[in-house]
């Protein structure tokens, strides 16, 4: 697309337009941080101060020193689970597209077909056996039940399918010549060239996991296996009358470190996010 | 490089331990890439959605050892139940609210970033920021600036001379106060499709409106939009879908659908029986049903979206 950097008169209402969307989004965020680095007392006040008077850090020493508030651990599990799981969709996922991108197989078009059909299956329907199937494995309140049930993700083939089916056959043959077997070509042409969509749906699959709440509800229970989101509600229903500026903090200490990630990779995400969108089309 | 000097060499064919011809390798192969995801899949998907199904045919309580069979008495229960149809009701509203909000705000959006302003990219990132939070934190803090007492939503409203308003103690406002939320959080994602679309028109399109005289709101309403239909479908079924699933939104800032059960949507509904009611065998009628409802409307997806647009 080409970009005339035109004067500001021309676009000011887009200009305008933004600015407005830009508070809208930030006017939260900013009065989250701002009331976290306030007193109690202050907080709970009439007209609302939106600066605090005389910042403090008493929210922020409460919310890692509370004994049921264990931010850092939620954090490290969060981080743990969403990485094992996006690595476990690439392990199962990136093989399974290949072969129904590339390999002869009776059944090929038939299977995938199906598999399709099941995208319009939703997940719910499978809460309650897999539920039951965790605590009969032994797995309820353990990291397998966060990471294996979700990890034949039929849409992380579909996407790979597509893309491996654009690399052209000719790299392929020329690795046949060197001699590579079937696990060679995918190891050492096929990955190599799909690094932008298994970035894509690494992103996609990790934070949907990061975010998700529902499933490490019912599947965790005690403070040392919790999720970040699944301990934030849990701030939020122990504290939420009592010390405001402490669970602003927890919202605030929580977002940090995606808010860092995204800061670096900021296109490769945006990319991931536009790229996964378009292929579910 | 290494294949360069493999190549040099000549070619180098692995001998083959047993002899099958190469399509049976070939064959052998692929059911080898296909194993682990069938394996886990038919676990993990297949056997458990078919036993869904037979689950909810029995009264099948967590905590009892016996679970008798009892036909379609979970359904029927169902269906009788007026907490569900007001559950069901409070989902389609909310889901209706936020899709609606989330597509124009997200399309307004992703027009004032694609025009040539300064700055595009640092618009893009920053407005996309909300979307990347988890529903833990943005619980927290709307839970907080939608209160009735100290909310700084109230505040904003009082300049206009609003008087203070319970958002989240009100039966009637509770959804709009959640859906609010909920399009501030996941704006983004449309916005960013939108753009893909938006990027997808071909400039010559416009070029040639502005040669036949027209305006920026003619082009808007005669190239944009018609072209944009399979990006705003896509968009507004994605996310009737998603939407239709809010969970953690009631879960947390109204403390698991209040006030009363103002804000339980269908998913909230199935936890409470569930899990926290530890009625498994009903709770399955709840989820098949809920698959269905869904399943009809990503059918419905899939006819919309596989229309293809002609320029």
């Amino acid at each position: 697309m080409n970009i005339r950097h035109t004067g500001l008169y021309k676009n000011f209402g887009a200009y305008a337009f933004l600015l407005l969307l830009s508070a809208f989004v930030l006017f939260p965020l900013a009065i989250a941080v701002s009331q976290s680095f306030m007193t109690n007392q202050e907080v709970n006040r009439w007209p609302p101060k939106v600066i605090p008077t005389e910042p403090t850090l008493e929210g922020y020493r409460a919310v890692v020193t509370q004994q049921d508030i264990r931010l850092d651990l939620w954090l490290r599990n969060s981080l743990f689970a969403a990485s094992g799981y996006t690595l476990a969709v690439l392990v199962i996922c990136s093989p399974a597209a290949y072969a129904f991108a590339r390999l002869r197989f009776p059944g090929n078009r038939p299977l995938f077909a199906l598999l399709l059909v099941t995208i319009m299956i939703p997940g719910q329907v499978t809460l309650i056996p897999n539920y039951l199937l965790m605590r009969d494995l032994g797995w309820l309140d353990t990291f397998n039940a966060l990471i294996f049930p979700g990890a034949a993700n039929v849409f992380g083939v579909f996407l790979l399918r597509q893309f491996f089916m654009q690399i052209p056959a000719e790299l392929e043959e020329a690795a046949v010549l060197d001699g590579a077997g079937y696990f060679g070509r995918f190891r050492h042409v096929i990955l190599p060239l799909s690094t932008n969509a298994l970035t894509a749906l690494a992103i996609f699959v990790f934070l949907g996991h990061y975010n998700d709440l529902f499933w490490p509800i019912i599947v965790t229970s005690s403070l040392e296996t919790r999720t970040l989101p699944v301990g934030l509600s849990i701030i939020q229903s122990s504290y939420a009358g009592q010390y405001r500026p402490m669970i602003l903090a927890g919202a605030v200490l929580s977002t940090l470190p995606i808010l860092i990630v995204y800061a670096l990779f900021q296109r490769r995400i945006i990319q991931g996010v536009t790229l996964t969108g378009m292929g579910g089309r | 490089m290494s294949t360069m000097n493999q190549r040099l060499d000549g070619p180098r064919r692995l001998s083959l331990p047993f002899s099958v011809n190469l399509k049976t390798r070939e064959i052998i192969a692929a059911y080898i890439f296909l194993a682990p995801f069938l394996i886990f899949f038919s676990i993990f998907f297949v056997r458990a959605a078919i036993s869904s199904v037979s689950i909810s045919f029995h009264d099948w309580r967590l905590l009892r050892p016996s679970t008798p069979y009892v036909g379609l008495d979970n359904y029927i229960d169902l269906f009788d139940d007026d907490i569900w149809w007001a559950s069901v009701q409070h989902t389609v509203y909310f889901a209706v609210m936020t899709v609606t909000g989330t597509t124009i705000l997200g399309l307004a959006a992703a027009l004032a970033v694609t025009r040539p302003v300064r700055g595009q990219g640092f618009y893009r990132v920053l407005l996309y920021i909300p979307q990347l939070m988890s529903v833990g934190a943005i619980g927290l803090i709307w839970n907080w600036l939608l209160s009735g007492q100290f909310g700084v939503i109230n505040y904003l409203l009082s300049f206009f001379g609003v008087r203070p308003i319970n958002w989240l103690g009100d039966p009637n406002l509770v959804l709009p106060a959640l859906s609010l939320a909920t399009i501030w959080w996941t704006f983004g994602f449309p916005m960013l499709i939108f753009i893909a679309g938006l990027q997808g028109i071909p400039e010559h399109l416009y070029e040639a409106a502005k040669i036949d005289g027209a305006n920026g709101r003619q082009a808007f309403w005669y190239i944009t939009l018609p072209l944009l239909r399979p990006t705003i479908l896509f968009v507004t079924v994605t996310g009737v879908i998603g939407h239709f699933q809010v969970f953690g939104q009631p879960y947390i800032i109204t403390g698991g659908g209040g006030p009363g059960r103002a804000s339980w949507t269908v998913i909230i509904y199935l936890y409470q029986n569930a899990w926290v009611g530890f009625r498994m065998g009903y709770g399955a009628a709840v989820a098949v049903t809920i698959a269905l409802i869904m399943a009809i409307i990503t059918a419905f997806q899939f006819f919309v979206i596989s229309r293809r647009v002609e320029y």
